[in-house]
């Protein structure tokens, strides 16, 4: 150490020392000054990396050894991810954050987060003075930001927004985490861990929110209405299960207090619901809840909101049970034209929908309909309506030769439903069939357009044969014949008449002829002898 | 949660004075060089009409740009340094250190910041040019070439690799089926190590032809065809018997 005099200056010199080989590694501390952190004044301090990431970076697979492993999986993955360029971060962790705990557990917390490019353009030094005097220098490593963790509870982002979209009318600012802690102390229940409420909290506030999330939903409603109607029967069922009832007690408080921030999507919630048109229950208990919650909201305007949702949730009730109590023509009298579309619709879903009813008359109601699409509204509701009548009468005949009822039937409705309608426009099969059906109910033979082939060895080579009961009659006079060998004769092309058809026209055909019967090769021959 | 390293909090009770110094990259290239003894340079701390100054000098014998040894006379990096100083108004900085044992130690508070600046001399311009033709090249370059490139690939009949593939095939000659219990046993000692296989891989492992190694393991074992272990083969359970799954079974019961 030398020390130079003079006359307004002082200097001493000392050496300057890089130790080579120190195995410590120097790093920067970095606080903020704004959070008055003074260093003497910890007693104790923990510090450890922050590993969460590693969860997000290192694919660490679940199996590795006998059970659940592959063969060459490792390098079959490897591969896999070459081809398609995939380059995946590496976890390093150097890089990796660092936590800071002083005090312990009631002191403070920090997170150092790296600082990037310290050493890439010049190196900082740190100068100690050592003991003898002379300068140390070492050169530091990384410089990490440390900045204080907030241990207080804090909004997530979903509730953040939601809080933001009502801060012109939210006056009470302290209730929002008030009811937020109230939430989480029903749901925490029994954990009285302090460890779990500072890290464990956080992760039950983002599960259960999500949980919310994901049960906000239909599922939720029923449930809600599910757990009214328990209730209202009695409390015994309260106590089974105290969790159970709990969550539904915090679902419900916190759907009082979710009414007020889901407001805008809960319009949407009850349209879908599938509610049994037989069971009023539920609808019923949905309209309890609606009314319930205004009660318990906070803000009026809110009021509104719901009662506009009622109303529409309402007219959609009562539309479902009139459609059940099947009142069609005081409805068809009130509709308004804009929803006699819809209401057609509704017709037709609530139609395929009733199970009660039968599956016949279904079919045969969506065949006219098939039919009725083309004409008018007119004629659609007069089938509508006309079905409907016939499905009253219908409905408790039904037996395995119902088709040949119905089918008379459907034919009588179709002439009901052809006098109301001017239309001339009739396509030539169902002018066919309605032809048809009346004249096979008449046995006399009706001079109808198709000239009939003579009886005798030429067969028929005319364009339609009509499946009347003199053209079976000289079939069986001629030779004696089989079901079988009838109904060839009488084959569907020509006649017009789907196989159904022609199978039970040639039954009561038969059975007013009464034709004799002989055993020929073991098959049944029908004849006649005139 | 598993390791919590304690912070020797020693250094900062000893309230010892850090300096932050910013040092250029030459300069610490230099100090690199340094010899076992880390003897660099000396500091002067001075007072000069009340300002304090502080004036860094290298050691001669680090001045010399290149390799140890040489002396280039031309190139040489400046000696004195005087240094900038800040007080540490915005920040509160620590400094702490960890040992290669994973120890933490605060070492203390940094109450002065300090740049290093060399003394502008024509010297150093010349360093400086040097740097920055250094920088400005580009890392990649165009060069001519005086042949054509001539691996363009030509038609060939048959490629080495291949022929090296048919050879090796040759030489090894076709798979002989062992006996049925050593085969067995090898499945076993293979299926013990991992649970699934690919056939390739089964036939890579035992040796034995596709068609007798399909008998086999038709025989105890099943095939995967959908599922997380696509197209794989593993044991039957009867035959196997996993520690982990075994475990589970027993916590489930």
């Amino acid at each position: 150490m030398t020390s130079l005099g003079g006359s307004s200056s002082s200097a001493t010199e000392y050496t300057v020392r890089v130790p080579k080989n120190t195995s410590k590694k120097y790093n920067i501390m970095a606080f903020n000054s704004g959070d008055r952190v003074n260093c003497s004044t910890w007693t104790q301090a923990r510090m450890e990396r922050d590993m969460s990431a590693r969860r997000i970076y290192g694919e660490e697979e679940s199996a590795e050894g006998a059970a659940g492993s592959e063969f060459g999986k490792k390098q079959r993955e490897e591969a896999r991810r070459k081809k398609y360029g995939i380059v995946t971060r590496e976890f390093k962790v150097e890089d990796q954050p660092w936590i800071l705990k002083v005090n312990g557990k009631a002191g403070k917390r920090f997170k150092g987060l790296k600082k990037g490019g310290v050493t890439e353009n010049a190196s900082y030094y740190i100068f100690t003075q050592c003991p003898d005097g002379a300068f140390e220098a070492f050169p530091v490593h990384g410089w990490y930001n440390f900045t204080p963790q907030a241990k207080h509870r804090t909004l997530t982002a979903e509730e953040a927004e939601e809080e933001w979209g009502r801060r012109n009318k939210v006056v009470n600012h302290f209730s929002i985490m008030l009811q937020r802690r109230f939430r989480e102390q029903e749901r925490g229940g029994d954990d009285d861990d302090d460890e779990n409420e500072k890290s464990g909290k956080k992760k039950k506030k983002g599960g259960g929110r999500g949980a919310d999330l994901r049960i906000h939903d239909l599922e939720e409603d029923l449930e809600m209405s599910s757990d009214d109607s328990d209730s209202s029967m009695g409390d015994e069922g309260k106590t089974k299960a105290k969790k159970a009832t709990g969550k539904g007690k915090a679902k419900k408080k916190r759907k009082s207090s979710d009414k007020e921030a889901l407001e805008d999507s809960d319009d949407g919630d009850y349209e879908g619901l599938e509610v049994d048109y037989m069971s009023d229950e539920s609808s019923n208990s949905d309209e309890e809840l609606e009314k319930g919650k205004p009660s318990k909201g906070e803000h009026h305007p809110k009021g509104i909101d719901e009662a506009s949702e009622s109303e529409e949730e309402s007219e959609e009730e009562k539309q479902n049970e009139e459609e059940a109590k099947e009142e069609e023509e005081e409805e068809e009298g009130k509709k308004t034209p804009v929803q006699t579309e819809k209401k057609k619709k509704k017709d037709s879903s609530g139609e395929s929908e009733s199970s009660d009813d039968s599956d016949i008359e279904g079919e045969t109601a969506s065949a006219l309909f098939l039919k009725k699409r083309t004409p008018p509204k007119r004629g659609g509701r007069g089938s509508a309506g006309s079905s409907r009548t016939g499905s009253r009468p219908g409905t408790p005949s039904i037996d395995s030769a119902s088709t040949s009822n119905t089918l008379r039937a459907a034919a009588s409705k179709l002439e009901q439903g052809k006098r109301p309608t001017p239309g001339p426009s009739t396509d030539s099969p169902a002018a066919k069939r309605l032809k048809m059906e009346p004249s096979s109910q008449s046995p006399v033979p009706s001079g109808k357009s198709t000239p009939q082939p003579p009886s005798g060895k030429s067969t028929p080579s005319s364009s339609d044969v009509q499946l009347t009961e003199e053209a079976v009659r000289r079939y069986l006079i001629r030779k004696p014949m089989t079901t079988k060998d009838l109904l060839k004769k009488f084959q569907t092309k020509r006649t017009g008449l789907s196989s159904e058809q022609t199978v039970n026209v040639l039954a009561q055909i038969l059975k007013r002829l009464n034709p004799e019967r002989k055993n020929v090769n073991d098959k049944m021959h029908f004849y006649l002898t005139e | 949660m598993s390791d919590k390293t304690e912070v020797n909090l020693t250094g900062v009770k000893q309230s010892k004075g850090l300096w932050l110094v910013k040092v250029p990259k030459y300069l610490s290239l230099q100090w690199d060089k340094a010899t076992e003894k880390g003897d660099v340079g000396k500091i002067t701390i001075g007072k000069k009409q009340g300002k304090t100054e502080v004036h860094f000098s290298l050691n001669e014998e680090l001045t010399a740009v290149g390799a140890a040894g040489e002396q280039d006379a031309s190139l040489q990096v400046p000696r004195e340094h005087p240094f900038t100083m800040h007080t540490v108004g915005g920040q509160t900085m620590a400094v702490f250190s960890q040992s290669n044992a994973d120890e933490i130690s605060l070492e203390g508070m940094v109450v002065h910041r300090a740049e290093c600046r060399p003394a502008v001399n024509d010297n150093y311009m010349k360093l400086k040019k040097l740097q920055i033709k250094a920088s400005t090249k580009p890392q990649r370059l165009s060069q001519q070439l005086e042949r054509a490139v001539t691996t363009v690939f030509k038609p060939v009949a048959n490629h080495d690799f291949n022929v090296e593939h048919e050879k090796k095939k040759k030489s090894e000659g076709k798979m002989v089926r062992a006996e049925w219990q050593v085969v067995l046993d090898m499945l076993f000692s293979a299926f013990e190590k991992h649970q699934y296989y690919n056939i390739k891989d089964l036939v890579d492992i035992t040796k034995q032809p596709v068609t007798y190694l399909k008998e086999i393991m038709r025989e105890i074992g099943t095939y995967n065809s959908k599922g997380p272990h696509k197209s794989t083969w593993e044991l039957k359970p009867e035959y196997r018997h996993y520690q982990a799954a075994e475990e589970e079974e027993m916590q489930k019961a």
